[in-house]
């Protein structure tokens, strides 16, 4: 390893270790430990760029790990430090001619090309969004690999808000967790064949592929579902009917009389907000369709990150418990979110409470109905 | 003892759990927000309370082992890096609100709570906790006591040290006192709050802080005011102040700066401008207008090309949020960003900013200057190519005479940021050689064995 640079050292050096990301990193907060921040991150990588210590090394390896990586480090940097990208050079050299978790291999491979026909398969099976009709200068409608199989009627609500969008059964996966985990050159080529398959605009419903797609494509050709609603494609947020509860929280019929509107929170989704900028737009929209409540820490990453709740449950309760306390105080009748990851999560946590989580593609079908 | 051992001596004090020694880790805890300094300490250690960091100082003073005390290292005078080596001792576990007193206009607080967070506890109690250091967002109470932080409200309100009431203190010997305490009057015997105040983990280790509040002002807000250069708006200032105005914020940014700031924060500032001066007044709305207004008028006078005031609470916010990012935003010019430090009378301003930029001519360097306008604190900054020695070496000479301009306009060569290991050659110049040697006797007392952040201020 001794002479190879790992990191983009312009990218490196930007880093002047104000610490000014501390208090928005979510395993600082847990840790309060340099190492587990943005800046001893930074510390780290730069002693592995000068040969002080090992991409091996121990600490190295777990602070790897251990970082989310939902980059709620970066829009809080004053320097512009892109930590995203240094995140994905190190995760990439870590790994390279190693084996990675057995878990996180299993879950690429199931992403990656030849999985895609089983995920067609699935999604067709689970009924996600699938028709050749649309206009054809209509944008592409992503489906997303975890998306369609978990939650297809994400993609079915966007279609019923927009009957124009096209959306091909076969489409490969955008290869955003490859990136994550140490492939980055792997998912780069998948959103490059991703981009060729969907010619013209992609929309996307999960914050994720979103960041990931954009990244790679450019902003030009891919747009997040509630920042595409909010700039006027499909119908005028003014239009949709305010989602009304009866006293015991249950929606009323479209045309009945009384009730009161329902308390509406937003989940960010990490790669959207911090890697896109889209955060306005959904909050927008939500103050459409009810009471917008405003959920405190709303940026600050769930624990989904990816393929983190998977690989490392423990870490991602823990960064998900405050968040729960928040939520167990607002009493919200539904809590929206915009990225599969995020609503697995918060689904499962939220399983029994009287808040539902839903994807805001959904809340806004409702309210259009 | 080798290292080992002395981890183990400290498990047995603050627990498995809060004990540090893996490389990375060490690493980690190697430098702080001070470029060029690095040193990685032995161990690492986070105790949980008072009687901990107690038994870690007398193990400490007992084996003579060195021990750097550490809030969030925003420090910008290497005064966290265990230049010695030995036990690097953090705070962050220490993070409790303790107490706010409406009645009484304090907050009793724990040293690891961060400076945004006691304020924002402050304003949810009506009440304004005033030492606002750009670096809020990270930096601890106990870091602020302990360099005796200023602020961007440092003209009409002072800094930390103005509203320190009182401290709980461990002693390099193991002792725990208390000094002060929730009284504005109180003479009994030596001012040790004070001397505690800004002595920079060099005396003892702060674990709990009592400090003054104000009421939360009706209204606050700001402007900015553009001038063909830095010199022009240090004018304006001294005029401002003798107009008999005392603004509650008066901060400048030269032209670098402004692009800097303008490249993070998209606000829509004059980056064609030479200087900029943020001002903000606090207090009854109608007199924050009429005093706003009246300094846009005086800086007209004076030779503003433009004066604009915010519209809104969030715009004056944005202002000065913006500028509290100075020095990071500073950082997009070049790999590598040296800030500095150095106050001068306030009608001293004008000239102190033509000098800094003939030396920075001079040496061929570019050096951004931005501070505190309204104290006579500069920061000039020096942002340059980290590979590039030559350039290094030529800005160590150019902060030097920088230094001696400060002393020679009856400056100060540290206005806020402290001694630590940077300034330490320059301090026998400011204080002259027997105040510096009542300052190590002072220490002596304090700390016998020399334990406590050698290589700093008092070494
Ligand atoms: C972008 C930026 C802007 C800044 N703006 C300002 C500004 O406007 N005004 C200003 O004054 N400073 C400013 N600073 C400098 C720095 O933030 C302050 O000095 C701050 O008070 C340091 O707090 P900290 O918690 O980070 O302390 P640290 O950096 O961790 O420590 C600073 C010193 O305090 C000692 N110390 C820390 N905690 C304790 C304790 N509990 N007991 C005893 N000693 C202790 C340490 O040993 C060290 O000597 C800025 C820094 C940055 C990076
Ligand atoms: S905020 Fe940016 S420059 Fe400051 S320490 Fe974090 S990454 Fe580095
Ligand atoms: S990506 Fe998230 S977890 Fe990782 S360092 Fe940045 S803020 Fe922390």
């Amino acid at each position: 390893m001794a002479g190879d640079k790992i990191f983009d050292d312009d990218l490196l050096s930007r880093c002047m270790s104000c610490g000014f990301c501390l208090p928005s990193c979510p395993t600082y907060q847990l840790t309060g430990e340099e190492a587990s921040s943005p800046r001893g991150r930074i510390t780290l990588m730069r002693a592995v760029q000068e040969d002080r210590l090992d991409v091996t090394d121990p600490t190295v390896l777990a602070q790897s790990q251990f970082c989310l990586g939902c980059r709620a480090c970066e829009p809080v940097c004053p320097a512009g430090v892109q930590y995203g990208q240094l995140l994905e050079q190190w995760r990439d050299t870590e790994w390279q001619g190693r084996r990675r978790p057995l878990l996180a291999r299993a879950l690429m491979a199931m992403m990656s090309w030849l999985g895609m026909a089983g995920i067609t398969l699935l999604g067709l099976v689970r009924g996600a969004a699938v028709t050749r009709r649309g206009s054809a200068a209509a944008p592409h409608l992503m489906l997303g690999c975890v998306e369609r199989v978990l939650y297809p009627r994400v993609s079915r609500s966007a279609r019923r808000l927009v009957p124009a969008l096209r959306a091909p059964a076969v489409q490969g996966c955008c290869g955003a967790l490859h990136a994550h985990n140490g492939e980055s050159a792997q998912g780069r080529r998948m959103a490059q064949r991703l981009g060729k398959q969907l010619p013209g605009t992609i929309v996307t419903t999960s914050g994720g592929c979103s960041a990931h797609l954009t990244h790679e494509l450019g902003a030009d050709r891919v747009v997040e579902f509630s920042a595409w609603i909010a700039a006027g494609n499909g119908p005028d947020p003014a239009s949709l009917r305010p989602i009304m509860l009866d006293e015991r929280g249950k929606p009323l019929p479209r045309h009945a009389s009384g009730g009161r509107p329902a308390r509406i929170g937003l989940q960010d989704s990490c790669h959207l907000r911090n890697a896109v900028g889209v955060w306005r737009q959904p909050r927008e929209l939500i103050a459409h369709l009810g009471e917008y409540v405003e959920v405190p820490n709303a940026a600050g990453c769930c624990g989904a990150a990816g393929s983190y709740s998977v690989l490392r449950p423990g870490d991602s309760r823990a960064v998900l418990a405050p968040k729960l306390d928040a939520l167990a105080e607002l009493d919200l009748d539904y809590l929206a979110v915009v990225n599969p990851g995020c609503y697995r999560q918060l689904a499962g946590a939220l399983k029994g409470s009287r808040t539902k989580v839903v994807h805001l593609a959904e809340l806004l079908a409702t309210a259009a109905d | 003892m080798d290292s080992t051992e002395l981890a183990g001596r400290l498990a047995e004090i603050v627990g498995e759990r809060h004990v540090r020694t893996a490389e990375g880790d060490l690493e980690a805890y190697a430098r702080d927000a001070t470029p060029l300094f690095r040193h990685r300490p032995d161990v690492v250690v986070f105790p949980g309370d008072a009687a901990e960091v107690a038994a870690v100082l007398k193990l400490a003073t007992e084996l003579s082992v060195p021990v750097v005390p550490r809030g969030a290292g925003s420090n910008l005078a290497a005064a966290t890096v265990p230049l010695a080596g030995g036990i690097v001792l953090v705070l962050t576990r220490l993070t409790e609100i303790l107490e706010i007193s409406a009645p009484e206009l304090l907050a009793r607080v724990q040293p690891g709570v961060s400076t945004r967070a006691l304020a924002e506890a402050a304003a949810g109690r009506g009440l304004l906790y005033v030492p606002d250091p750009g670096s809020q967002v990270v930096s601890t109470i106990g870091g602020n006591v302990a360099t005796c932080a200023g602020g961007l409200r440092g003209l009409k309100y002072g800094v930390t040290r103005n509203y320190v009431l009182g401290l709980e203190v461990v002693l390099p010997t193991g002792e725990i006192i208390r000094t002060g305490g929730r009284l504005w009057k109180d003479v009994a015997g030596y001012d040790l709050t004070r001397l505690l105040t800004g002595s920079e983990g060099t005396l003892g280790v702060i674990t709990e802080v009592t400090v003054a509040l104000v009421p939360k002002p009706a209204a606050a807000r700001t402007g900015v005011a553009y001038f063909a250069d830095l010199a022009a708006a240090g004018r304006a200032v001294a005029a401002v102040i003798e107009a008999g105005i005392t603004p509650a914020t008066c901060e400048f940014l030269d032209r670098t700066c402004v692009a800097a700031v303008e490249d993070y924060a998209h606000l829509g500032l004059d980056t064609q401008a030479g200087a900029l001066l943020l001002f903000g007044d606090d207090g009854d709305p109608e007199m924050v207008q009429a005093s706003l207004t009246r300094i846009g008028q005086v800086c007209t006078e004076h030779g503003a090309t433009g004066v604009t005031l915010a519209e809104s609470v969030a715009a004056s916010e944005e202002l000065l949020a913006a500028r509290r990012c100075s020095l990071p935003a500073l950082s997009r010019l070049g790999s590598l960003t040296i800030l500095e430090d150095a106050t001068v009378p306030r009608p001293k301003l004008a000239e102190m900013a033509d000098r800094i930029a003939a030396i920075a001519a001079r040496h061929e360097l570019t050096i951004g200057t931005f501070g505190h306008a309204g104290d006579g604190n500069l920061h000039p900054t020096c942002v340059l190519d980290v590979h590039d020695l030559d350039a290094i070496e030529r800005s160590h000479a150019a902060f030097g005479e920088i230094f001696a301009a400060a002393l020679e306009l009856g400056g100060t060569i540290t206005g806020e940021h402290g001694v630590g290991a940077a300034k330490l050659p320059y301090l026998e110049r400011r204080l002259g050689a027997d105040q510096l040697a009542l300052l190590r006797r002072i220490k002596a007392a304090f700390d016998p064995a020399g334990i406590l952040n050698p290589g700093k201020l008092g070494s």
